[in-house]
């Protein structure tokens, strides 16, 4: 398998936070001849262990988050039509038109639908959608709709995947199944290189609503130190320059008060060394990633940050430049690699 | 049912903002005491009643004793009192509000006169205790002391008003469910009536860490859709039965949880209803992220006018409640 099916197969499976069953299993099947082990925590996280070459192995956690962003049915209104509330943050105004696949009994597709402009009053045209305004057609009565989509049904965005020129993807869930991809480069690049430390790869539940299993996968894994690996915001016409990365520039390293700065410079310094292209960002607060959680788990644990720029994030047409995934994947695995006792002691007394 | 209604009268006519749940703790632990294995009060003041099973499952129960209040902050040299809220105090309802100090000492809410267009905040309120200078005040409270709404449970059919539904309503469900239980269970129950829910679940979070269980489920009230424009639109209404939490802020509660619940009250023709709640937490959303991760779920109660002097159940929708949790605690996890 390549690098574009895994991003294929893996944006193809649905897995809104909360529900991540399905996507876990996919990634068990493509994470299990990498690995020494596959395991699954209390809330669904899964984690792909790696045995470490030594005794007193470091023991590192790479967390890259499978949930996506959803909608979830809240009540059956007049005629059938589905009213809904969103899982995650979905910008309404994204929405009209999308299509979905619901998890009701069975699954069931339906699209999103709202009044047309040529029905709304002159004044109100144009103004942006609230949720309020949409709903869910599925072609379905209203004597159906309750028993085969009850109320706190699921329902997963449906877009292709698309191949665009100049090594870039587009579609849905890319946040963060870019990351994820990450994971799965360095698991492949680890197979090649010695490293003494114990490698966790969890693919964490439910990040998208408050970095929920990077808490709890913390507190069980115990790590040394953890990265959080997720996606940015990448550059397009209209953003200020300091809140983007440009896509094909290689991976953001972020510094900031919730990353432990030796845990960034060496990622700095370990892309430098093996010519890998990389880009800086900072972040002064808890960043919106698996990171916030996992520094102040049990007794605090060095926090690493490593991002893929996207562009129109939390939307179906996420889009992003391959080679930054494939770059990131070799960036960490080479950090890895590098990672001795000395280091870590000196993350506690610098 | 006059059963049930004396039992929740008494809980709500008892005091506990959050953080001060002395009174409550010690009115459950004395109706609790006969049917535990052992209780325990720890060190947040949450009441641990354990029924055991050493061979069993361990599942986490938990019901929030404490309510919303309100905290003096300063005495005026009129006499008049500012004060801070514990817990999501709905503004809108605090003018001609009456509240009642743990030591007795009674008071009414009055407002400063706003600007025109200007919209109310806590600082244009006071608590008027009829004192006529800062000492008097004195004489009656300090900067600290904590009030919550005057207690008054008024029946109206199977529906009741009162003020600390939430939770007395869940206090009431866990306690009567306990009760029933037969002596002993295929799983190991810790009941716990939890502090501090109001001010951010935090005695919850700290007994699931000291109980490490398995399972858990919160026992609390949830929004209804059934009033005149609601502010979310939900499918819920008083006396439709009980409610499985499908999701709230604080908690996706955990698909095999909801499926089981589901179950049970389907083969034992218990009325319920799915509960998708756009704003609002409970305990279940700080027990399922402690240690290594808890799944959890929520069994709640519909309740409307939350955080007001007045909220609303309905009696049958406890009864079902209670029946279901039998139930559920009679079954093997």
């Amino acid at each position: 398998m390549d690098l574009d099916s895994f991003l294929l197969e893996t944006t193809q499976k649905d897995g809104v936070s909360g529900y991540e069953g399905a996507i876990g299993d996919l990634l068990a099947g493509f994470f299990s001849p990498l690995v020494d082990e596959v395991k699954e925590d209390n809330l669904g996280n899964r984690i792909f262990y790696i045995k470490g070459d030594g005794e007193d192995a470091p023991r590192v956690m790479l967390c890259a988050h499978m949930d996506e962003i959803g909608l979830m049915i809240t009540m059956i209104d007049k005629g059938g039509f589905l009213r809904f509330t969103s899982i995650g943050g979905f910008d309404p105004r994204t929405l009209p038109g999308q299509e979905v696949t619901l998890y009701g009994r069975e699954p069931v597709y339906g699209i999103i639908g709202f009044k047309p402009t040529h029905l709304w009053e002159v004044k109100d045209r144009g103004k942006a959608v609230k949720m309020e305004d949409l709903f869910i057609d599925t072609g379905l009565s209203p004597e159906e709709l309750p028993d085969k989509i009850p109320v706190g049904t699921i329902a997963a965005i449906r877009r292709n995947y698309l191949t665009l020129q100049g090594g870039c993807r587009a579609g849905k869930a890319l946040d963060d199944r870019a990351g994820l991809a990450v994971l799965w480069e360095c698991a492949r690049e680890l197979k090649r290189l010695r490293h003494r430390a114990e490698v966790f790869l969890v693919a964490t539940v439910q990040e998208e609503v408050g970095t929920r299993g990077a808490v709890v996968s913390t507190f069980g894994i115990a790590p040394d130190l953890g990265i959080a690996v997720d996606v940015c915001h990448g550059s397009f016409p209209g953003a200020a320059e300091h809140e983007v990365s440009p896509l094909g520039e290689g991976p953001v390293i972020t510094y900031g008060p919730n990353i432990h700065p030796l845990v960034a410079e060496k990622l700095r310094e370990t892309a430098q060394e093996y010519h890998l292209p990389f880009q800086k960002d900072f972040s002064p607060g808890p960043t919106g990633t698996d990171a916030r959680a996992i520094q102040i788990s049990l007794e605090g644990v060095p926090a690493g940050l490593l991002s893929i720029p996207l562009r129109y994030m939390h939307t179906s047409v996420e889009l992003l430049n391959i080679e930054d995934i494939r770059n990131g994947g070799r960036l960490l695995a080479n950090f890895i690699a590098g990672l001795d006792r000395p280091y870590l002691e000196g993350l506690s007394c610098f | 049912m006059m059963e049930l209604f004396n039992l929740v009268e008494n809980l709500t006519n008892i005091s506990g903002p959050a953080g001060r749940e002395e009174k409550i703790r010690s009115f459950l632990y004395k109706e609790a005491e006969a049917y535990g294995d052992e209780l325990f009060i720890d060190a947040l003041g949450n009441l641990i009643v354990t029924k055991r099973n050493p061979a069993g499952k361990k599942l986490l129960l938990a019901a929030h004793m404490d309510e919303i209040g309100l905290m003096v902050t300063f005495i005026e040299e009129n006499g008049f009192l500012r004060f801070s809220a514990i817990g999501g105090i709905d503004k809108e309802t605090l003018l001609g509000t009456r509240v009642i100090f743990s030591n007795g000492a009674a008071g009414i809410i009055g407002r400063e006169k706003l600007k025109e267009k200007e919209v109310a905040g806590l600082s244009h309120f006071y608590i008027d205790i009829g004192a006529r200078d800062r000492h008097e005040a004195q004489e009656k409270v300090k900067i600290g002391d904590t009030a919550n709404f005057y207690p008054l449970c008024q029946r109206t059919g199977s529906r009741l008003i009162a003020k600390s539904l939430d939770n007395r309503a869940g206090c009431a469900l866990l306690l009567q469910a306990l009760k029933n239980l037969p002596a002993t269970l295929p799983n190991e129950v810790y009941f716990v009536f939890t502090a501090q829910e109001e001010v951010g679940l935090r005695g919850a979070g700290t007994a699931s860490y000291q109980l490490a269980p398995d399972f858990a489920l919160a026992i609390d009230v949830t929004r209804t859709g059934d009033t005149p424009e609601p502010e979310y639109k939900m499918d819920l209404s008083l006396g439709n039965g009980p409610a499985i939490k499908i999701k709230d802020s604080s908690v996706i509660c955990h698909p095999a949880i909801i499926e089981r619940m589901i179950r049970t009250a389907e083969k034992n023709k218990i009325d319920y209803q799915l509960e998708v709640l756009e704003r609002g937490g409970t305990d279940a959303g700080s027990i399922h992220l402690s240690r290594a991760g808890v799944p959890s779920g929520a069994l709640s109660i519909p309740c409307r006018y939350i955080h007001t002097p007045g909220e609303m159940v309905d009696l049958s929708d406890i009864a079902g409640g209670i029946s279901l949790l039998v139930e559920l605690l009679t079954e093997k996890w």
